[in-house]
């Protein structure tokens, strides 16, 4: 037995060793972690937290920030907070994500905080209402506060000036459509699907066409949007669809009275769809595999493939870098092309995009006098505007309304009128299951295997039966 | 030894000249040529990685094809895997890619070795010294690499995080031990199984322990098997990605991890940045396959897998 | 000794508290884990199952350490499969007879109502069938890629270490890479293929325009990556065919196909069957090359697929583990009938 227990005792021991503890912490140095995704954003807030950040409590703020790539970031982020680990105090979070995370118990509800201190309700009342309320609001545009927007997000149109304005294109298009092709950003701030798609039709050249008065290198296509399997790739643009023809989804912030059967599959929705998918056959054929997401259409716009591509603002930096796109010096910027009414008024309804950051449930203390102390740093004018300055958007008022802000960025002319269309989808703890069939009958239809009236009823179905379960429809 | 020795020869691999040689070059390098693109991309600009018709050629091959199908090559990119700006104008700043790579290397390789150690030691248990049930021990051995990892993703950060194991080099490298035991454990049994029984017998019979059979007799004839066994668990544990990606901190991140920052940002896929984050990566672990690559080849017959 | 007594005295020995009874240990921590999971609070579980996988652990060496040095030499490897494998297995298990969602707080014992809703899911039976699919495809053009291949290298040739390099090469990549960069060969504007194709026919490849495209795309992928594995060890088999063995039978003037099925396969096909094993387990497991590559559309979303839908995006966490448990059990059906049929050709042969 000698034997036995000795090779017990190191065994213990060595059991032992995995165990590691945390360094104590001093009083005076407060450390709050922070999950971001990897990207220019938070890289700028990162940046602008190191040169500028001093804490008003006198402590010595630590914030450290983990950036995790974007395409794993969810996934990382839900083990973490679902494990229990309670690693972070702070995240950037989708918007989309806050009913899971909230019902889950994570991320925390902020309204004693504001209500104690006037100056940060002051900055919420300097607030854009659509991203306050896509980002913060649990109910959807309810009272209750959760998030503070990091890097708000909408859809524009980026257009090459190189092919639109170039004088055989526009003759060719005068002659054919009797209207001016829109060149100008201001033209292009006038255009709506039907000049979209005509812009589409216009432009399908085979390699060795004439394009802007030279052959063409390689196949050319006037259009594109995004129309992605993945993530929400094609429910972001189709929502905007719905919205400008007077359809709606599911309304979460009339539960348990809203309905999905029948709204969202509606006469109208369907026809919204119909035309979202009508645009379809002028893009390029990467659009048949389904796998056209936003990446993709980025790509085909600064390859120089396409002559339009609503995307994202985020993205725009990249299309405007010589070093990372081929049309850098001919892009113009404009708002996202929308239906017109009967009136001639454009609608141009959309789907906000962009994330808030949340705190913490766990985060308690001196840590979330910090981190609302950090929050307020960052909503205040003067960052705000160097954020906006290194490619940033703000949802503050007084600073994209402030002269300076349209300098800043070529697209910045796009943005205090684009937010004005801005609604989201749903914030519910069942958002992921909701998306996922969702996309998955919009794919089928994308890729031309079920038409717009059956993919809706599908989708309609299901949510119905789901939101019922849920208690959510009654 | 005599006869260890005759065995050899006897095992000697047939020779083929030249004529095999351009064969296997043409089949490698169009099994290869995926790869080739990756490596070649890791020396493009941005705006070249993508060009129709592809650019497959640096410009110093401008004399062989047309001066659309090549491009300049740059190192920019490898030096952007280090150090470069994360914003638009700003300065570069470090990337922290050596720390990842360190890590990479020193995780993989810690538990490529303690796999082999404990596999190999339970190998020759199971060969030489069969337990009562012993093929429903190896059978469920097997069983725990059989479900998807990310089923078991939950119980095991909450182990980690009570043990504090959560972001620690000890927990990811006890993890990717148990992840390699399965694949050490069955190919070292099968080759302890082919060794001959009877030159142990003759040892023992000289007045060998145990410890000298293992270490003097039969280690020496597993060599080839602790090869292969080696570079099978490094290529599965380089590039795991899942328990990588959950369980380890800033400071213990891995290379695959952080790969996939070029993915997906704010602009599609960078993919200089990524072939030459791809090529750096694949420098080791091809170093330590050539290494090993004549005890692998030297030949070795592996019994059936039995049950 | 008849079956009554041996029921009797075992059940006895079983129930024995001592030291060496390990039986008991597994018995104990086989139940004991699942329930300390959910009835006790998480530091309290984890704490009980240490207990009790250290119990396991101290019985089988003290077991075997009066029985056989082999339990020995075994157990620094169990001991690390139990706490870091069969631990999280068990756990899950127990988790598949709740309605956890990882997300929520509360929890309930439903029994076996996962298993009942999973088996009479229409999705889960496509989602199967999605995946046997691919792995009857992906591991067959693996073994057969890989058995040519280590054809071709099994001679010694000049440069043949460094052309065997090339090939093993891609088994070393990381998905990231793979992903990004197979998503772009395909790519109908970009992509190789397409510009390939493109010379001969004027018109865009598209490839994944088609659950058949779709599903050579990933197959090719896949298979492309894993088949150097198989190819690795059949090599290995076929460098150690004694070569007097082949100068016999050419003396014999032995037809090449014979000379092939009666000297060089049963040296392989040991080693043959174990890559058939691993990568058939490694298929079942498909997820990354599907969700970079179409994020299963085109109906081509695998068993794994649906499982990181359940488990992460939806947070079903019980629900997600009673479907590995039909995966688990699925795949160990299969391994058992290849271990089948391999033993029984050995022992004919």
């Amino acid at each position: 037995m000698n034997r036995t227990s000795k090779l017990l005792t190191t065994l213990v021991v060595a059991g032992g060793m995995g165990l590691s503890f945390s360094a104590p912490s001093y009083a005076e140095e407060i450390t709050l972690r922070m999950a971001v995704p990897d990207w220019p954003p938070t890289r700028i807030m990162k940046k602008l937290f190191d040169e500028n950040y001093e804490a008003k409590s006198g402590n010595s703020v630590n914030l450290e920030f983990d950036f995790i790539p974007w395409p794993d970031y969810y996934t990382r982020l839900n083990a973490s907070l679902t494990s229990g680990e309670q690693k972070y105090n702070m995240a950037v979070s989708d918007s989309q994500w806050l009913g899971a995370f909230i019902e889950g118990g994570y991320y925390r509800k902020l309204n004693d905080l504001i209500d104690a201190d006037p100056e940060l309700k002051t900055i919420l009342d300097g607030m854009h209402q659509a991203p306050l309320q896509a980002y913060g609001t649990y109910p959807y545009k309810s009272e209750n506060i959760y998030g503070f927007p990091q890097m708000p997000d909408i859809l524009i149109t980026y257009a090459r000036t190189d092919v639109l304005c170039e004088a055989s294109e526009q003759a060719a298009f005068m002659a054919k459509y009797s209207t001016k092709l829109p060149c100008t950003p201001e033209e292009l701030d006038q255009m709506d699907w039907t000049m979209y798609g005509n812009i589409g039709e216009f432009f399908q050249r085979k390699k060795g066409d004439m394009l802007a008065g030279e052959p063409a290198t390689d196949d050319f296509y006037g259009i594109a949007y995004q129309a992605g399997k993945g993530y929400d790739f094609s429910s972001m643009q189709i929502n905007g669809f719905t919205w400008q023809h007077g359809a709606g989804i599911w309304d979460e912030t009339n539960i348990p009275n809203a309905q999905a059967e029948g709204v969202v599959n509606s006469d109208l929705a369907v026809v919204a769809l119909d035309r979202y998918l009508s645009l379809l056959k002028y893009m390029p054929p990467v659009v048949k595999t389904g796998s056209m997401d936003i990446f993709k259409t980025d790509e085909l716009f600064r390859e120089g493939k396409i002559a339009m591509n609503v995307q994202w603002i985020g993205f725009a930096e990249s299309a405007i870098n010589p070093e990372t796109s081929k049309v850098a010096n001919d892009v113009a910027f404009a708002s996202m092309p929308g239906l017109r009414k009967a009136d001639g008024r454009i609608d141009r309804s959309s789907n906000i995009g962009g994330q808030p950051f949340v705190i913490m449930t766990w985060t308690e203390g001196q840590e979330i006098i910090e981190a609302v102390d950090f929050v307020k740093w960052w909503l205040s004018s003067d960052i705000q505007h160097q954020f906006a300055a290194a490619g940033g958007q703000s949802a503050i008022k007084a600073v994209y309304n402030d002269p300076k802000y349209v300098t800043y960025r070529p697209w910045n002319r796009t943005w205090a009128s684009g937010l004005e269309w801005q609604r989201d989808v749903w914030h519910i703890p069942q958002f992921f299951e909701l998306l996922v069939q969702q996309q998955e009958q919009f794919d089928l239809a994308i890729t031309g295997k079920q038409d717009a009236k059956t993919t809706l009823g599908n989708i309609a179905s299901f949510q119905q039966r789901l939101l019922e379960d849920a208690g959510l429809i009654q | 030894m005599k006869w260890i020795s005759r065995k050899d020869r006897a095992r000697e691999v047939d020779r083929a000249g030249w004529g095999r040689t351009a064969g296997a070059a043409i089949a490698s390098f169009i099994y290869f040529f995926p790869v080739l693109v990756i490596i070649i991309t890791a020396f493009k600009k941005h705006t070249d990685a993508l060009a129709v018709p592809a650019k497959l050629f640096p410009d110093f091959m401008g004399w062989l094809v047309p001066e659309r199908l090549t491009f300049t090559p740059t190192l920019e990119n490898f030096v952007s895997v280090f150090s470069r700006s994360f914003t638009t104008g700003g300065a570069a700043q470090d990337t922290g890619f050596d720390l990842f790579f360190f890590n990479s290397i020193f995780i993989a390789g810690s538990s490529v070795l303690l796999a082999l150690a404990i596999g190999t030691l339970a190998a020759f248990g199971f060969s030489r010294y069969p337990l009562k049930g012993n093929d429903t021990y190896l059978f469920v051995i097997l069983t725990t690499r059989m479900l998807p990892a990310i089923v078991v993703i939950i119980p095991v950060m909450l182990m980690f995080r009570i043990t504090g194991l959560a972001g620690t080099y000890t927990g990811i490298i006890l993890l990717y031990t148990a992840f390699n035991l399965p694949f050490t454990i069955w190919m070292m049994k099968s080759f302890f199984d082919e060794l001959s029984p009877d030159v142990e017998d003759a040892a023992r019979i000289d007045g060998s322990s145990d410890r000298g059979v293992f270490f003097k007799i039969c280690m020496p004839q597993v060599v080839a098997g602790l090869a292969a066994t080696a570079v099978f668990g490094l290529i599965l544990t380089w590039n795991e990605f899942l328990f990588a990606l959950l369980l380890t901190g800033v400071d213990t991140r891995t290379v695959p991890v952080a790969m996939s920052q070029t993915i997906g940002g704010d602009i599609g896929v960078r993919w200089g940045l990524l072939a030459a984050i791809e090529t750096l990566f694949l420098i080791p672990v091809i170093l330590v396959t050539f290494f090993l690559q004549n005890q692998l080849l030297r030949g070795v017959t592996f019994g059936t897998v039995k049950r | 000794m008849n079956t009554t007594t041996a029921a009797h005295s075992s059940a006895g020995k079983l129930l024995a508290f001592r030291w060496d009874n390990w039986r008991l240990a597994l018995l104990a921590t086989l139940i004991g884990v699942p329930l300390s999971a959910f009835v006790l609070p998480n530091f309290a579980a984890v704490v009980a199952t240490c207990i009790l996988g250290g119990l396991l652990v101290i019985t089988s060496v003290v077991y075997s350490w009066t029985r056989h040095v082999g339990g020995l030499l075994v157990a620094p490897a169990i001991a690390v499969l139990v706490v870091m494998n069969i631990f999280p297995l068990l756990w899950s298990l127990g988790l598949s007879f709740y309605n956890y969602r990882a997300d929520r707080q509360s929890l309930s014992f439903i029994g076996l109502r996962n298993y009942e809703r999973l088996l009479s899911d229409p999705v889960v039976w496509e989602r199967l069938t999605t995946t046997a699919t691919l792995v009857v495809l992906t591991v067959a053009v693996q073994m057969v890629v890989g058995f040519l291949f280590a054809l071709l290298f099994s001679k010694q040739f000049p440069l043949r270490r460094y052309l065997l390099i090339l090939v093993l090469t891609p088994m070393m990549l990381s998905y990231v890479a793979v992903g990004a960069f197979f998503r772009y060969y395909y790519d109908p504007t970009f992509g190789l293929v397409s510009q390939v194709v493109n010379m001969f026919t004027d018109e865009p490849f598209v490839l994944i325009s088609s659950t058949g495209g779709a599903i050579a795309a990933i197959v090719i992928a896949d298979a492309w990556m894993w088949a150097p594995f198989v190819m690795l060890l059949v090599l290995a088999g076929l460098v150690s065919v004694p070569k007097h063995l082949y100068e016999a039978a050419s003396i014999d003037r032995v037809p090449a196909w014979r000379r092939f099925w009666s000297i060089t396969f049963p040296y392989v096909k040991g080693l043959l069957m174990l890559a058939l094993l691993f990568r058939t387990i490694e298929a079942f497991k498909l997820f990354d090359v599907v969700f970079i590559l179409t994020d299963g559309g085109q109906s081509t979303e695998t068993i794994a697929l649906y499982v990181y839908r359940q488990a992460i995006q939806f947070n079903k966490t019980s629900y997600s583990a009673s479907l590995s448990y039909i995966l688990l059990f699925t795949v160990i059906v299969l391994t058992n009938l290849y271990l089948y049929l391999a033993n029984r050709r050995t022992k004919e042969g």
